[in-house]
């Protein structure tokens, strides 16, 4: 994309923050003009390669380093599920939106779904005529969805919910500070709905707290923008890091190629990407003067 | 050169009353001369950059890449390119329509189009282009402007001035009708892009790969016989792809008038006349291959053998350069 005039940035909305990206076009661009050809170390290879290997950097970029988040609010219903939105690659953060606050939510260490197959009395399987098994409901999931199931999180469905402590096999355990948290699982010591993804049928799945709730999922994304070349685009600073990518991985696969140019291209590619995570995690010394401010809190 | 060339050529082969060769015959061996030097280029372009790659090569005066280069380039041609029928397949240049036929195709291009259509009226003047069904003043981003290129069958011109919606004034003067198709694109234009040549084996995976099928923004075209495919599958407009071609030279032909009972006088005024496309500095190597052709043809061992050393000569000559 070329440089635009003042009035067209303003006047169209996709132009706004356009100048931080470079775009794909550019940096296929870019690279066939500047790193291939006759007097170079790539010379002779097909463009669709170039935009592989370009794609492959952002794609990478977009899974740790590029920081690009997606956010998406759904409100979760009779179901208890959540569809994982179609760019969907890793969750990031899951949150319950409710009286204006933002309260993150814990993965369950627990599963929370299950298939179930139909079993006769003596526990043999069930199945069709055409050999595959009968599946059921799964007693979790019932559980799950109509609200019996319990928690081992400190949230409603807990059994010792709203107890200020509770007697176990002769000892006391406390939810409450009574002077110190005795016996308290740390690990589960959240009162919020919990969650489980589903990765193979693309759901999140939650503890039935959450019916109604409106659910808030940061996500990362491949950064392929649902296959519309023309709007994929990278960070700028990380530009030189996708052209060292490109030419590092075509190195690494093309014959003929001495071990001593791929392990340069290699080293370059890696250094570049670390300047680059650097510089995208926004260390500025007013930001670290704010952080440090929190070593004066007064704890007592 | 082509009268100088031939001169030559009867002077060598006439030294000793071994043979004479006619205007016909010349002419063919010519044609032929022209062509073997015309495919060295490439030979010789390779060998150039080979020797560039182990530093064998120097700059200024004796970059003799960049010389065999200019020659080549002498032979570009851009061309729009039109369609099959009307979809994603295109006919290559042909001899019968563009008046060349190419040796091999350097890049296909796709344009940006601004816009399209087709004249509605024709201009007295015939540098106006009058559409009324377009709006050539619409406030967008791709907004016509002064400066752009209008595309048509017969050629392109620069749109000078928009007088109105309707009209562009250009620099040409191709509008003598209507019912005239052209496209509006512009110089630089961010849309306009290579078209890929992909092997027609490699095609479906390429279409295959979620990474790498071809699109606006990367299109890809496969050759089939005289004809170009263009990926992705869809309806382009008129004058949105163009090919940039290295043409076969033209056909050498020493014309001339024929005078009762003597020799043939070279005419350079005739219709059908065509030089040499190559430069003068081929004219050597023209006179010598044009020798062997002339030799094989009066069965004079010698001519042939004398030549041939020569080309061997150089040959090795320029290897040590």
């Amino acid at each position: 994309m070329g440089y635009i005039t003042d009035k067209n940035y303003y006047d169209n909305a996709a132009n706004h923050g356009s100048y931080q990206y470079v775009s794909l076009q550019d940096i296929v661009n870019n690279f066939m003009l500047m790193y291939t050809g006759n007097h170079s170390l790539i010379n002779n290879e097909e463009r669709y390669k170039i935009l592989f290997h370009a794609k492959r950097a952002i794609q990478e970029l977009n899974y740790d380093a590029a920081k690009e988040l997606k956010v998406l609010q759904l409100n979760v219903t009779d179901n208890l599920t959540f569809i994982l939105p179609p760019d969907y690659v890793n969750w990031v953060r899951i949150s319950l939106y409710k009286d204006g606050v933002l309260r993150p939510l814990t993965q369950n260490v627990q599963t929370n779904y299950a298939k179930a197959y139909s079993q006769e009395a003596d526990g043999d399987v069930i199945f069709n005529s055409d050999g595959s098994v009968v599946l059921i409901d799964s007693e979790i999931n019932s559980d799950r969805l109509d609200g019996t199931k319990r928690s081992i999180y400190l949230n409603p469905r807990n059994p010792f919910n709203g107890m200020e402590g509770y007697e176990l096999d002769g000892d006391w355990y406390f939810k409450f500070n009574m002077g110190a948290r005795f016996g308290l699982n740390t690990e589960t010591a959240n009162m919020n709905p919990t969650f489980r993804i589903d990765k193979k049928t693309g759901v999140i799945n939650f503890s039935s707290e959450m019916l109604g709730e409106s659910c808030i999922l940061e996500y990362i994304s491949d950064g392929m923008e649902n296959g519309d070349n023309s709007s994929i685009g990278v960070n700028k600073l990380f530009e030189q890091y996708v052209y060292a990518y490109i030419e590092a991985e075509m190195l690494n696969s093309k014959l003929g190629v001495q071990e001593y140019i791929v392990h340069r291209a290699r080293k370059r590619k890696t250094a570049l990407l670390r300047n680059a995570k650097i510089r995208i995690s926004d260390m500025h010394p007013s930001k670290i003067m704010q952080v440090m401010r929190n070593k004066d809190k007064w704890l007592k | 050169m082509i009268n100088s060339v031939r001169n030559t050529v009867l002077s060598i082969l006439n030294k000793n009353n071994y043979g004479y060769i006619s205007p016909s015959d010349f002419n063919l061996f010519a044609k032929q001369a022209q062509l073997d030097l015309f495919e060295d280029y490439f030979y010789s372009y390779n060998t150039q950059i080979t020797k560039e790659n182990a530093r064998r090569s120097h700059s200024d005066n004796a970059d003799i890449a960049k010389s065999i280069l200019e020659v080549i380039e002498d032979f570009s041609e851009v061309t729009t390119l039109n369609t099959v029928a009307s979809g994603n397949v295109f006919y290559l240049p042909r001899e019968s329509v563009e008046g060349y036929s190419y040796y091999l195709v350097n890049s296909i291009i796709k344009r940006g189009i601004l816009t399209s259509g087709t004249t509605t009226s024709s201009d007295a003047a015939q540098n106006l282009l009058i559409d009324s069904s377009a709006n050539f003043t619409a406030t967008t981003e791709d907004q016509v402007a002064v400066g752009d290129t209008v595309i048509t069958s017969t050629g392109r011109v620069f749109i000078t001035a928009i007088p109105n919606s309707t009209t562009l004034a250009t620099t040409g003067l191709l509008f003598n009708a209507s019912g005239i198709s052209y496209s509006v694109s512009r110089p630089v234009n961010y849309n306009s892009v290579d078209v890929e040549k992909i092997s027609r084996s490699k095609i479906q995976m390429l279409m295959n790969s979620l990474l790498t099928q071809p699109s606006d923004s990367f299109p890809a075209y496969v050759m089939q016989a005289d004809t170009v495919e263009l990926f992705p599958i869809r309806v382009y407009s008129f004058g949105e792809i163009e090919a940039n071609c290295i043409r076969y030279p033209k056909e050498p032909k020493w014309t001339y008038i024929s005078l009762s009972g003597g020799e043939p006088v070279f005419d350079s005024s005739a219709v059908d006349y065509q030089d040499f496309e190559l430069p003068s500095s081929d004219e050597p190597n023209l006179v010598m291959k044009i020798l062997q052709y002339a030799g094989v043809s009066i069965r004079e061992a010698e001519v042939v053998a004398y030549t041939k050393s020569e080309e061997v000569y150089n040959e090795q000559q320029e290897q040590q350069s």
